[in-house]
């Protein structure tokens, strides 16, 4: 009853004008970033955080904006999967294998309107997931102390990409470059002035949003132009405008199925919509692809992986939202909001911001209705802005990216930082060096020192504090099981690569 | 090769961020003093370079031609844009940044002068008098 009577608390927020036109203009927006051949959530998230900030928008306003533009994005990534074969972001590959042929096959409408209706219900299961564990969590994580929010971060940073990733060695290098690029500035207990090699302008540190507009939207830009000369890629006709409704149905079970198991990958930190994607494409492939139709558009085959990856971003906001550990590469950006805000995400933002919690929540669940309605009959809308050239929209996303940055400190020294994450970030993508733990090293660096030291303070300088608590033991096992099969599952695939090379 | 010079590059850094690190003094009543975060990392961050160096991946594929060009002159254009944006004032500046921006993506130059004089206007406007983030109007040596 506690949580119907707060959920209701949540609407009342939710509904007021202005959240309800930042949640439609964010679900629209999103929607139509997401559709953009190249640009993912996280580049549309990075892009508008800080138009959050010139808007000088309230925490709670401004949470409910960005977490409609990230859940407009899950839905919108599939059109251009589905229209163009190009996917807009990782989770997004898996619906291009049976969304593209179908829609070859002239049945391009009917592929969207069942993708739409997958994200539908992935999503909606996730956000009733959220509503029923994330309060859960937040309880049990009371009990956290300070060792243990280390062992925490640790876990985090060992599971970030985790299983997914190519070299697991690379992706902990990356998370530990985070870490090292976050310590730079006046360090926050002694007032110590560390690698800012003189300047002024490095006491704050590196603001966590310069470096991922950086990293992400010019990074985008450099990638685009490797293939800038290959010409424009022809777009499928979308055939009935609106499509039958047994057509819309047709995933089935494979949409609830595709959303159980995406939420469980979106919920473990670090693993986010790719896993969820992936595995439930695979797992649906398994369970009914008994006529082998799978890869030439079999309606399952959409339904699952666009149910699971939307089930996997709903899920990935529990534990940012409980324990300040984004599971995802897009919730990570969002959490470097919050902290502008001056938020701390975390067990305590339950009790002492439910309207903030309740209201994101609630949202959620308008949203969701919101983006059904403009994904099915607005389809045609989107579908038109694929058509856009290239030479419009990519000076577009680099000038909001200036804009952005500019109107966070009016500086032109952060401008130049955010162009050199750019390049730094185009060479890590290069070198296959995942980017998102680099950002979640230079989120969390600050409280995983904070942490550190307060734990030590509590010990009087004895480390064994930091393995003495059940809970930090736990996790620290749990750490240890997951690298053990990031590395397993990496040797795995390096020899087979080998066997099969030579 | 390049993951070798990469893993180098980074190896190096890590030695010279730990060691650096050791100068920053301990201060008192904190246990751990501002020395020890960065030292804690700087090992396993050399070490993971270590790796990189003696088991580095296959070569990815990097442009060359007329792509890296291309991203040369973008990257140049950006910095550019950055530096000249409060000396010419936002209009002026965005107006040639989206309109060289245009031709680096291969439009033409009616076309790229078109949207960059679109897009300015239309930022400008958005942003200054809408949203009320000020910008900067007018050249610094008009003002």
């Amino acid at each position: 009853m506690d949580m119907l009577s707060a959920l209701a608390q949540g609407f009342a927020v939710a509904i007021t004008p202005t959240n309800l036109a930042l949640a439609l203009f964010g679900c629209f927006a999103g929607t139509l970033i997401g559709a953009l051949p190249g640009l993912g959530p996280v580049n549309g998230v990075a892009i508008l955080i800080p138009l959050a900030f010139s808007l000088g928008l309230e925490p709670t306003s401004a949470l409910i904006m960005l977490s409609c533009i990230y859940y407009g994005c899950m839905y919108g990534g599939r059109i251009s999967s589905i229209m163009l074969n190009i996917p807009g972001d990782e989770p997004a590959i898996m619906t291009t294998l049976d969304g593209y042929p179908m829609a070859r096959a002239g049945k391009a409408s009917e592929a969207l309107a069942i993708s739409a209706v997958a994200s539908f219900i992935g999503a909606t299961f996730a956000t009733i997931g959220l509503t029923l564990f994330a309060p859960l969590l937040a309880k049990a994580a009371i009990y956290f102390g300070p060792a243990d929010y280390f062992a925490l971060y640790v876990m985090a940073f060992a599971t970030i990409g985790g299983i997914t990733s190519v070299n697991p060695f690379k992706t902990l290098l990356a998370a530990f470059i985070g870490l090292m690029i976050a310590t730079v500035g006046l360090d926050p207990a002694t007032g110590t002035a560390r690698y800012t090699a003189g300047s002024f302008h490095l006491y704050d540190g590196f603001d966590p949003i310069v470096a991922i507009v950086g990293l992400f939207a010019i990074s985008e830009v450099l990638v685009y132009l490797e293939r800038v000369h290959q010409g424009e890629t022809k777009m499928v006709p979308l055939g009935r405008a609106l499509p039958r409704f047994k057509d819309m149905m047709s995933g089935g079970w494979a949409n609830l199925r595709g959303s159980v198991i995406g939420f469980v990958c979106g919920i473990l930190p670090g693993a986010g919509a790719s896993l969820g994607a992936f595995m439930s494409y695979i797992a649906e492939q398994r369970w009914s692809a008994k006529d082998g139709k799978f890869g030439q558009g079999d309606p399952r085959g959409i339904a699952a992986p666009e149910a699971g990856n939307n089930a996997a971003s709903g899920g990935a906001l529990i534990p940012m939202l409980t324990l300040g550990v984004p599971g995802s590469g897009t919730t990570a950006v969002m959490l470097a909001l919050l902290i502008s805000l001056n938020i701390q995400p975390g067990p305590l933002l339950f009790d002492r911001q439910p309207e903030l919690v309740w209201g994101l929540i609630a949202a959620l669940y308008l949203a969701n209705v919101a983006l059904l309605i403009m994904n099915i009959p607005m389809i045609g809308l989107f579908t038109r802005m694929l058509s856009m050239p290239q030479w419009v929209l990519m000076p577009f996303v680099v000038m909001v990216s200036f804009l952005g940055v500019y109107s966070i400190s009016h500086s032109t020294f952060d401008l130049f930082v955010m162009v050199g994450f750019g390049v730094i970030g185009y060479i890590l993508r290069m070198l296959g060096i995942s980017l998102v733990p680099v950002i979640l090293g230079l989120l969390l660096g600050a409280d995983m020192e904070n942490n550190l030291r307060r734990a030590l303070s509590i010990s009087n300088g004895d480390f064994q504090i930091l393995v003495s608590s059940p809970i930090a033991l736990t996790l620290y096992a749990i750490t240890a099981t997951m690298l053990g099969l990031a590395f397993l599952l990496a040797f795995r695939a390096r020899r087979r690569n080998r066997a099969a090379a030579g | 090769m390049t993951d070798r010079i990469v893993g180098l590059f980074l190896l190096a850094i890590s030695i010279w961020y730990g060691v650096t690190a050791g100068d920053y003094e301990a201060s008192f009543g904190d246990p751990l003093g501002p020395a020890a975060f960065p030292v804690m990392l700087s090992v396993p961050a050399a070490i993971l370079s270590l790796v990189m160096i003696i088991r580095p991946d296959e070569e990815p594929a990097w442009v060359t031609g007329k792509p890296l060009l291309l991203q040369v002159a973008a990257v140049s254009l950006l910095l550019a844009y950055a530096g000249f944006l409060e000396v010419l004032g936002f209009p002026l500046a965005t107006f040639i940044a989206v309109a060289l921006f245009g031709r680096i993506l291969r439009s033409s130059w009616p076309k790229s002068i078109a949207s960059a004089a679109i897009m300015s206007a239309f930022l400008f406007l958005t942003f200054d008098k809408l949203l009320g983030l000020p910008l900067p109007l007018l050249p610094e040596f008009v003002s």
